[in-house]
């Protein structure tokens, strides 16, 4: 059920929906993000960078509690936009490039995922 | 705590420049498709010459009145066709030189332009001597 069309897994995994929202992933390692100072220069190097693409509305950086429990997005950062044309321009412009030294994976992430404080997709 | 007038940090980001660091990089059909070999001037200058070209013969301006300056050779011994019509006239030759340097041109710029598309009425010349 849901396959349409009859194409092969790998192929509707490729199709992708644009949302408002750009999710980045494999970008900050849970020890940066656990120092204040590095959490917010990470948090202004991104509102910086993905606000040249359009206007951010929300802006996430799931950061690991210090007790060490388990917090899932962890390493992603959730860049909201006011509409799917800043999104789509964003991860493609960001897609590929490198942070921190890493080559940074840009996807969609689901809008109602983000306003649930939903993070683990 | 960041004051005001400091060196601002470097971004974690890597500079946008370094995604295309020579234009050498970019893959062929891409410059093809950003009209990369048009903008080479010995092309340009064909294509120019091959539109004056084809206007003066839509037009029936075989001649540049300017270039004789007034001055024109004696006119060769008439030479008739087989239904007495003379063919060298002097519109006849104008125009037979202006075909033959359109030719050329065509030939030059399909030679110099892979992408360039020959007009319906091209012929390409003969190959033996």
């Amino acid at each position: 059920p849901g396959m349409a069309l009859g194409m092969g897994d790998g192929m509707l995994s490729q199709v992708e929906i644009p949302t408002k929202v750009v999710c980045l992933t494999e970008v900050v390692s849970p020890n940066e993000l656990k120092d204040d100072e590095e959490f917010d220069e990470i948090f202004e190097d991104m509102k910086d960078e993905c606000g040249k693409y359009g206007s951010i509305v929300n802006l996430v950086i799931p950061r690991p509690k210090p007790t060490g429990e388990e917090v899932p997005g962890v390493g992603k950062v959730f860049v909201e936009y006011s509409d799917t044309q800043g999104a789509s321009k964003a991860k493609a412009a960001i897609h590929g490039r490198k942070f921190g030294g890493k080559p940074v994976v840009a996807v969609f992430y689901p809008e109602e995922k983000l306003l649930e404080r939903d993070y683990g997709g | 705590s960041e004051v005001p007038g400091t060196k601002k940090r470097k971004s974690r980001w890597e500079d946008d420049e370094l995604k295309f660091p020579v234009l050498g990089q970019i893959p062929d059909f891409l410059k093809e498709l950003a009209g990369g070999i048009e903008f080479d001037p010995e092309i340009q200058g064909l294509n120019i010459q091959l539109l004056e070209i084809n206007r003066r013969l839509q037009t029936g301006q075989f001649y540049d009145e300017r270039s004789d300056g007034g001055f024109r050779s004696p006119s060769p011994e008439p030479i008739y066709d087989n239904l007495g019509i003379r063919i060298n006239t002097r519109e006849y030759r104008a125009r037979e030189k202006l075909t033959r340097e359109r030719q050329e041109i065509i030939a030059e710029l399909i030679k110099k332009n892979p992408a360039f598309k020959p007009p319906p009425d091209y012929k390409p010349p003969k190959l033996y001597k």
